[in-house]
């Protein structure tokens, strides 16, 4: 019970944290302050609680596979969203122009759309445990040592980045981008599949043996990268598409700075 | 002679794309009626625990949950979670599998809420 807890509330915290602190970590490396974190939190946060009050109203939309096609639209908006900035961060790294405030905006959505769409899963785990006090206090010590275990993580990502040598360049931020972005579309394309708006075919691959999903190495290279045993070829096409948009605006901005020195 | 053959030939290799080209396009698994299965979950327990259904087949699963705490549906070998409240019913559409067997559970409840589909 415990341990379901803990589990449960940092996957879903792991998934917001690495995205805030690679963010966090850019906006130290593009001379950003970092006070839009806050704004992004708390707009975040009251995007859970409204979605979890919601969340009957909205799991009977569309013949009773709302929930998938919100999730989905959120995620989608925030690759997009990613691409938007990363396209930003290449067009700063080449003039001297800063287009912060629409940066910071831009970085405020993300960062929002991802708490909301984590912390409702938290907030309606944490009321499915609220029958009686003992059940309650034992998903709530989880939930804490999930959410300090998740945002450790992320802290210490952005320490890591924010290390003189990788800080000085985006290109490594954007790279985890592309890499959490990617993985993000392949989940968005996922939850369409379970909805029936996207057609589902036999998987491409298994490599259940080499790396299972339920392992807890397949569990963090899920949320990392969006790892799946089971892949069908629309979600490899999206989740490689998407990858390769990223990774060549990361590439991109590492090639004129080099030309400059 | 040649004509016939030629005809023959273009036939088959009609008949072979047909299906590649509508498992791309994906028209036929989309439109085709899906067969309805039922679960419940009572007592933080899936009823039934194990469920058979064809194999390479969309099928359409109506889970109802009859306790007043939500749950979440959640199975990594069917890439498939779905958080059902308390009370309420939910659609998830699994499939098309290769034949196998395919454990589901309850996320917030996984000490008893365990169950499996059979493909077969």
């Amino acid at each position: 019970m415990l341990l379901t807890s803990v589990i449960v509330v940092l996957r879903e915290v792991l998934e917001s944290a690495l995205l805030i602190s690679v963010l966090v970590a850019l906006s130290g490396t593009l001379g950003i302050p970092r006070r839009w974190v806050a704004w992004a939190l708390g707009l975040g946060l009251a995007g859970a609680i409204g979605f979890s009050l919601g969340f009957n109203t909205v799991s009977d939309w569309f013949d009773g596979v709302g929930m998938e096609v919100v999730s989905a639209s959120m995620q989608g908006l925030i690759y997009l969203l990613l691409v938007a900035f990363a396209l930003l961060v290449l067009w700063n790294t080449n003039s001297t122009h800063t287009g912060s405030l629409l940066i910071r905006l831009i970085m405020v959505l993300i960062v929002a759309l991802a708490v909301a769409r984590e912390g409702v899963e938290v907030l309606i785990y944490m009321y499915a445990h609220t029958e009686s006090l003992p059940h309650f206090i034992h998903a709530l010590t989880g939930a804490v040592i999930g959410a300090a275990i998740g945002i450790s993580v992320g802290v210490l990502l952005y320490y890591l980045l924010s290390y003189p040598a990788i800080g000085k360049s985006p290109t490594t931020g954007l790279v985890l981008l592309g890499l959490i972005g990617a993985g993000l579309l392949s989940q968005a394309v996922l939850l369409l599949i379970q909805a029936d708006w996207v057609p589902s075919h036999l998987p491409l691959w298994d490599t259940t043996a080499v790396l299972s999903e339920s392992s807890v190495t397949g569990k963090l290279l899920y949320v990392l990268i969006g790892y799946e045993a089971t892949p069908t070829a629309i979600q490899v096409s999206f989740y490689f598409g998407g990858l390769a948009v990223l990774l060549t605006i990361a590439v991109l901005t590492a090639v004129p700075r080099s030309r400059s020195t | 002679m040649s004509n016939a053959s030629g005809w023959h030939g273009l036939k088959r290799l009609f008949v072979q794309i047909t299906p590649v080209i509508a498992c791309l396009v994906g028209t036929e698994p989309v439109l085709a009626d899906k067969p309805v299965f039922k679960i419940e979950i009572s007592n933080h327990l899936f009823m039934p625990a194990e469920i058979v259904i064809p194999a390479n087949t969309k099928v359409k699963l109506m889970v109802h949950n009859l306790d007043a705490t939500s749950e979440e549906f959640e199975s990594y070998e069917l890439n498939r979670e779905k958080v059902i409240m308390g009370k309420r019913k939910a659609v998830i559409f699994v499939g098309p599998l290769a034949p196998g067997e395919y454990p589901f559970f309850g996320e917030f409840h996984p000490e008893t809420a365990q169950g499996k589909i059979i493909v077969e």
